[in-house]
């Protein structure tokens, strides 16, 4: 029997997979297009399962593209078909349905999975992650239950979100993390600070520096873990945050090359012709850090689909590269962070200062271009900052104004200020015409 | 669709473009309602000054809108129909990604019923937005420029 064949095979429905798929459509109208997810249902926005467990969206909100949204691309959805085995050679691939299909050119747009520590006893409970809508529904379920003790093991951003969720649910959360302050990688010392001082005070218990030896089972989800010190917590549900890895299932032998992630050139091309890989699977070039790395983030990701699509579709446009960036908000203390912000040696100038306001800024600044920025409190302007790092101008005059409180493209050069605003060449626009 | 261009050798930074754009975007759109007895929205056009210098400044509805990649949600998009980039302020959950990814500071956030942003949305319910309509000096410019949403799904 002769096997449905497609032009182009999307495997992961999310931010990356969803934007290579309008892009795709965009670059070659005619191409047949199949995209396949594991997980049944539509494409929905994965950072908002803690808004869904705190009901502050509903299913429908949930969703990151309307239902119709393959139809009207003229796309084939494989919902709850996951891909199971990719033969690179023939170019086939087999599907949790054992159902076989041929393709054309493939995007894998497969994400992340949680990784799992080794800690002593934690195969014996029953421990939850927080990466998909079906864990959203399981802390509801298990936060249904008055007094619910809920430990999350990491102070990561998605640690962070669960635990913020539970405390909605009105849960008692302790969350407990390796390294000395929260969220680490998207924030600085002082920020870091700043969003413990806030949990502290609307009683999310964050314990920092310290770190879960071993866990033991006391029936059903509920446990205890006992920490490097020897004190003992104990929860009704673990929540297991301490970080993502990208989901390589489908490498195997024979697939793409990989470092820590999928390795991507500019036209998100893997070492496999006619392979192509987006979103928190891939390893693309970061434009601060100079080097392929691994970005986990959603705008990223979608970015990534979005270039992948046109370079797929036989549009040739040069990904300008990734920038880690962080929006978060914990306890209405809103902070957003770019690029470099714990600069690692002695090359990156650091300048920080405290606003009247309460607002604390700092920029980071390498050989004279902006390559790192954080805000937390007044986040207003803040992506202007971005775009100078995505554009990688150089700051002369301008870096004394950098950190004043009314910042803006008034205190940009008036050539610069000109072509930003009157021909619309900011941001990554700009870099795009650069290449 | 239509721009917005500033002339910033005309502006003298009385701000009625602001006072204007907060009024179109009230519940009345009256301004004495708008600014005494209602919420206040935001406003989602800033003049920036730097000594003598002043301008007003809003979306540039950019052809590649790095907000609209960016959105979390889904709730910033371009509108197929006028190709301007809106914000749908029932899918906007108020998470600042587009704030921290606009090159133009043009994004703001508006403390209302929920945490939701607000931006330029080029009046749609007007002929000339409120904001070019309102300047006394002609400090704000409209024009009529090639582009389109098409490729808005
Ligand atoms: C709780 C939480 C909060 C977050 N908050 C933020 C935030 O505020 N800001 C931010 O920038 N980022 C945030 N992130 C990160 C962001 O969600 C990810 O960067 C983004 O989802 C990556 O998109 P992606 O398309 O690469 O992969 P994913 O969203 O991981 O999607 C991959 C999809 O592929 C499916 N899949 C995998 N393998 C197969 C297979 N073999 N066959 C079929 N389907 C498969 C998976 O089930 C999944 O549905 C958050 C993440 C979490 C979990």
């Amino acid at each position: 029997m002769a096997i449905k064949r497609y032009d182009y095979v999307i495997v992961g429905n999310s931010a990356a997979g969803v934007n290579a798929a309008a892009a795709l459509r965009e670059a070659d109208r005619k191409g047949s297009v199949a995209v396949f997810t594991d997980e049944d249902r539509f494409a929905y926005s994965r950072p908002l399962i803690s808004y869904l467990v705190a009901g502050e969206v509903d299913g429908r909100r949930m969703l990151y593209r309307d239902p119709s949204f393959y139809r009207r691309l003229g796309a084939d959805l494989y919902r709850g078909e996951g891909v199971s085995e990719v033969d690179y050679g023939e170019k086939r691939l087999k599907t949790s349905k054992s159902r076989s299909f041929a393709w054309g050119k493939l995007l894998l747009a497969t994400g992340s999975k949680p990784f799992i520590p080794p800690v002593d006893g934690l195969e014996r409970v029953r421990c939850s992650t927080f990466i998909n809508w079906d864990d959203a529904r399981s802390m509801q379920r298990a936060t249904r239950k008055p007094e619910c003790r809920v430990l999350v093991m990491g102070a990561g951003l998605i640690g962070m979100k669960a635990a913020e969720a539970a405390l909605a649910r009105s849960a008692r959360v302790t969350v407990i993390e390796m390294m000395e302050r929260v969220l680490p990688a998207a924030l600085d010392a002082e920020a870091s600070r700043m969003v413990q001082e806030r949990c502290a005070e609307r009683g999310l218990e964050v314990r920092t520096g310290c770190r879960a030896v071993s866990v033991e089972p006391r029936g059903g989800s509920s446990g205890s873990a006992f920490l490097e010190d020897g004190s003992e917590i104990g929860f009704d549900l673990l929540v297991v945050a301490v970080g993502v890895r990208p989901r390589l299932d489908l490498v195997g032998d024979g697939g793409p090359a990989v470092s820590r992630g999928i390795l991507v050139d500019d036209a998100l091309s893997t070492s496999l012709p006619d392979v192509y890989a987006a979103g928190d699977v891939a390893e693309a070039w970061d434009l601060v850090w100079e080097e392929p790395r691994v970005n986990a983030l959603w705008p990223n990701a979608a970015l990534q689909g979005k270039y992948a699509g046109w370079n797929m579709g036989g549009r040739r446009v040069p990904y300008p590269g990734s920038l880690s960036m962080n929006s978060v908000e914990f306890f209405g203390l809103p902070v957003v962070s770019a690029g470099v912000v714990n600069p690692p040696d002695g090359a990156y100038r650091e300048i920080a200062e405290h606003f009247p306001d309460g607002t604390y800024r700092k920029v980071v600044i390498r050989n004279d271009r902006l390559v790192g920025m954080l805000v937390a409190g007044d986040i207003e302007r803040a992506g202007i900052y971005t775009s100078l790092i995505q554009e990688k101008a150089p700051l002369r005059r301008i870096k004394g104004a950098l950190l004043s409180e009314s910042f803006s493209h008034a205190y940009l050069p008036q050539a610069v200020r000109h072509a930003r605003i009157i021909k619309g060449a900011a941001g990554l626009k700009a870099a795009d015409k650069g290449a | 669709m239509i721009r917005i261009y500033p002339r910033e050798e005309y502006c003298t930074g009385c701000r009625l473009c602001e006072i204007h754009c907060i009024v179109e975007h009230s519940e009345s759109r009256d301004i004495i309602k708008a600014f005494k007895r209602e919420r206040r929205p935001q406003k989602r056009v800033e003049v920036e000054e730097s000594g003598h210098l002043s301008f007003a400044l809003q979306c540039r509805h950019c052809d590649e809108a790095p907000c609209v990649d960016a959105c979390l949600t889904g709730a910033m998009r371009r509108d197929a129909r006028t190709g301007a980039v809106i914000n749908d302020r029932d899918r906007c959950v108020g998470c600042w990604t587009c704030i921290l990814v606009c090159p133009y500071g043009a994004v703001r956030r508006d403390a209302g019923e929920h945490k939701v942003v607000a931006k330029c949305d080029l009046c749609p319910h007007l002929e000339v937005p409120a904001c070019v309509a309102n300047c006394p000096n002609e400090a704000l410019v409209m024009e009529e420029v090639p582009g389109d949403g098409d490729q808005a799904l």
